[in-house]
């Protein structure tokens, strides 16, 4: 207790220093932008803007990319509440409440209430993972091969059962990004594999082309399609003040949606916009006005904002912990600590203190500024929303094409990033997930490295997966991350089965 | 969402048979542990059975709500804005990534997207500003130049 209040004191020195508050500013007010713009979300964001942390030092461009990823979970509520279209996933349900509040007249309630809770669950989200992350880590220490492999699938495999959409798509991208992460050169033996005589592949293909592609180009291609020349709704800084009533109907909102929020971005794959549709839910049932939900509950607005930038705080535990990404934005920030020469995983803790504590010091600064950019504010961020995307989508392809030439000064790069983003594109047409993808070519190479020096240990035999505890409960929990959406399924067939039978017996009965 | 499904199946079962064939001279086992054609071996086996799966899902379904594809015009921007991606990393070599960048913006937003010429102008010199300023002037990265030396 007392070791990581000093750590955290360590942390704030290191936050603190002028430059590193300039980026953690940069970063929130971005992250702002980013979340509100409706055809970009957090991960393309710091995909993006990850090459030009190059000239900075490793612990101010992790706090920069941090800001970015939760300042994204604020922005996404404005475009929500005052347009209707979530500017990013996770403000989905604040789009429901929220632009039905700006309908009556409560747009400022809508956005204080968003802003206050958001602050409040992510202060508090930022408290749990300065005490959980080094206890983790700690306890991470005694893990070897065996068990870093079964983590890695873990996070591959939990991904696809817990995620939104279908599972067995959600797998099969991650067996995508498993190809994509096989191209190269073998990281045991050094064979060259799949590169097909070209010499660019045999270092490999490199995240950032895959994420740029994915993320930035396929979103900004799909947003192409239609016009977004949006009406915002107008809201005054007068507007922002909340009632007491408001207050009192919403704090245990934001206390639920806080805890959801963190519990789910703990577990791999969930993220916030899991947590988001989950605190609704659970908020829907604890309500004193349930019937309000859908037509402008502020508690409603008030839990789902709340999860959302709680279980992006959250998510950062098993990055720090474990070095294994829960999420494609903590994928992006892995990818980021690999790229500045830092090696993940549960050592970082100690041999990076200024980097980890400074981090978690950054958070608690960047809410901060958050909550100052979102309630004073927040009607000059609602006016950026006037200026038509179409001016913006140009910049974000040309920024696309830049930051993959400036990751490996290769023409080839910029090349294969434009692959990934028709790739992307296509897979959005085909509702086929891009997280699961992206962080399986994290993942990858731990994981078959964890493998094959498993095997090597012990000669080939299975069993080094289950003689220890530890390996044998991580084993099950990817055994049954794997049953999880067969059960679903079974059970959902077996109960559209029963309402099919149930109705046609009424109906002979008549 | 039938037809998409059925082609997302079959693409990956390609994708699966190509690497189990493009590493099949490699080796499975060496010495005393896995080689390097181990992982390609299981993933493409992983692929396939998955692809399978969702192959045989897709056929077995009758009815399936439609995909969201773009309208005419919609699918129209997208070509033309892939077709300028492309043609941008053809024409760096030849006139400079800078130069086709902001020729490339200039095309998308007064030709495919239609928007007025000045607010374009101003828009597309912003961006490149801030693109000079922070990849050249800050980070120090040497672009492609052309024959115009830019």
């Amino acid at each position: 207790m007392l070791d990581t209040l000093l750590s955290l004191g360590h942390g704030l020195d290191v936050a603190l220093a002028p430059t590193n508050l300039l980026f953690i500013f940069m970063g929130v007010c971005l992250g702002q932008i980013i979340g509100a713009l409706p055809g970009i979300g957090p991960s393309a964001g710091m995909a993006l803007l990850l090459p030009i942390t190059f000239g900075i030092p490793p612990a101010t461009a992790i706090m920069m990319l941090a800001g970015i990823m939760y300042g994204g979970m604020y922005g996404g509520t404005l475009t929500s509440v005052l347009v209707n279209v979530p500017g990013e996933a996770a403000s989905v349900m604040t789009a429901v409440d929220g632009n039905q509040l700006a309908r009556q007249g409560r747009a400022g309630a809508a956005l204080s209430v968003s802003a206050i809770g958001s602050f409040l669950a992510g202060i508090g989200a930022v408290l749990a993972l300065a005490f959980v992350a080094p206890a983790l880590a700690e306890f991470a220490l005694r893990f070897s091969s065996p068990e870093y492999f079964l983590l890695a699938a873990l996070g591959i495999t939990a991904t696809a059962s817990i995620g939104a959409g279908s599972p067995l798509k959600a797998l099969l991208m991650a067996v995508l990004g498993l190809v994509i992460a096989l191209v190269g050169t073998d990281p045991i033996l050094g064979s060259a594999r799949l590169t097909f005589g070209t010499s660019e592949l045999l270092d490999g293909i490199d995240f950032l082309p895959v994420a740029i592609g994915l993320f930035g180009i396929a979103e900004v291609l799909n947003s192409l399609e239609r016009s977004f020349d949006t009406n915002p709704m107008r809201t005054r800084l007068k507007d922002m003040w909340l009632s007491a009533k408001d207050w009192a109907d919403c704090r245990m909102a934001i206390l639920r949606g806080g805890l959801v929020g963190f519990f789910v971005g703990l577990m791999p794959g969930a993220g916030p916009t899991v947590a988001a549709i989950l605190a609704y839910v659970t908020e829907k049932r604890f309500s004193r006005h349930p019937e309000r939900f859908g037509s402008g509950a502020l508690d409603g607005v008030a839990a789902s904002e709340s999860a959302n930038n709680s279980a992006a705080h959250g998510a950062l535990i098993p990055m720090l912990a474990l070095g294994i990404p829960g999420s494609a934005s903590t994928a992006v920030l892995l990818a980021a600590l690999v790229m500045q020469g830092i090696r993940p995983g549960p050592a970082l803790m100690t041999e990076q203190p200024d980097l980890v504590w400074g981090l978690v010091a950054s958070m608690f600064i960047g809410n901060v500024f958050l909550l100052v950019l979102n309630l004073p504010l927040a009607p000059l961020f609602a006016a950026l929303l006037r200026i038509p995307y179409e001016y913006l989508a140009p910049g974000i392809l040309v920024i696309s094409l830049i930051g993959a030439f400036a990751t490996s000064l290769s023409l080839f790069s910029v090349g294969l990033t434009l692959f990934f983003g028709m790739i992307g594109y296509l897979m959005i047409k085909a509702d086929l997930p891009r997280p699961p993808l992206v962080l399986a070519v994290v993942l990858a190479q731990l994981m078959e490295s964890s493998l094959r020096q498993s095997l090597m240990l012990s000669e080939g035999s299975l069993m080094i997966f289950f003689e220890r505890p530890l390996s044998a409960l991580l084993f099950l929990l990817v055994l049954a991350s794997l049953a999880l959406p067969a059960i679903n399924a079974f059970m959902r067939v077996r109960r559209e089965r029963h309402h099919h039978n149930s109705s046609q017996f009424t109906f002979t009965a008549k | 969402m039938r037809i998409v499904d059925i082609t997302s199946a079959l693409v990956m079962l390609a994708v699966s048979a190509g690497v189990y064939i493009a590493t099949r001279h490699l080796p499975y086992w060496a010495d005393f542990a896995p080689g390097p054609a181990f992982a390609p071996f299981w993933i493409s086996a992983a692929g396939a059975v998955l692809s399978l799966i969702l192959l045989v899902g897709a056929l077995r379904r009758q009815a399936s709500p439609a995909g969201d594809w773009p309208d005419r015009s919609g699918a129209f921007r997208v070509i033309l804005a892939a077709v300028g991606l492309w043609t941008v990393v053809i024409l760096a070599p030849l006139i400079g990534l800078l130069p086709v960048a902001t020729l490339f913006m200039l095309f998308l937003l007064i030709i495919v997207e239609r928007r007025s010429i000045l607010p374009s102008l101003l828009t597309v010199a912003v961006t490149m500003g801030l693109v000079y300023g922070v990849f050249s002037a800050w980070l120090g990265i040497a672009f492609p130049k052309g024959m115009l030396g830019i």
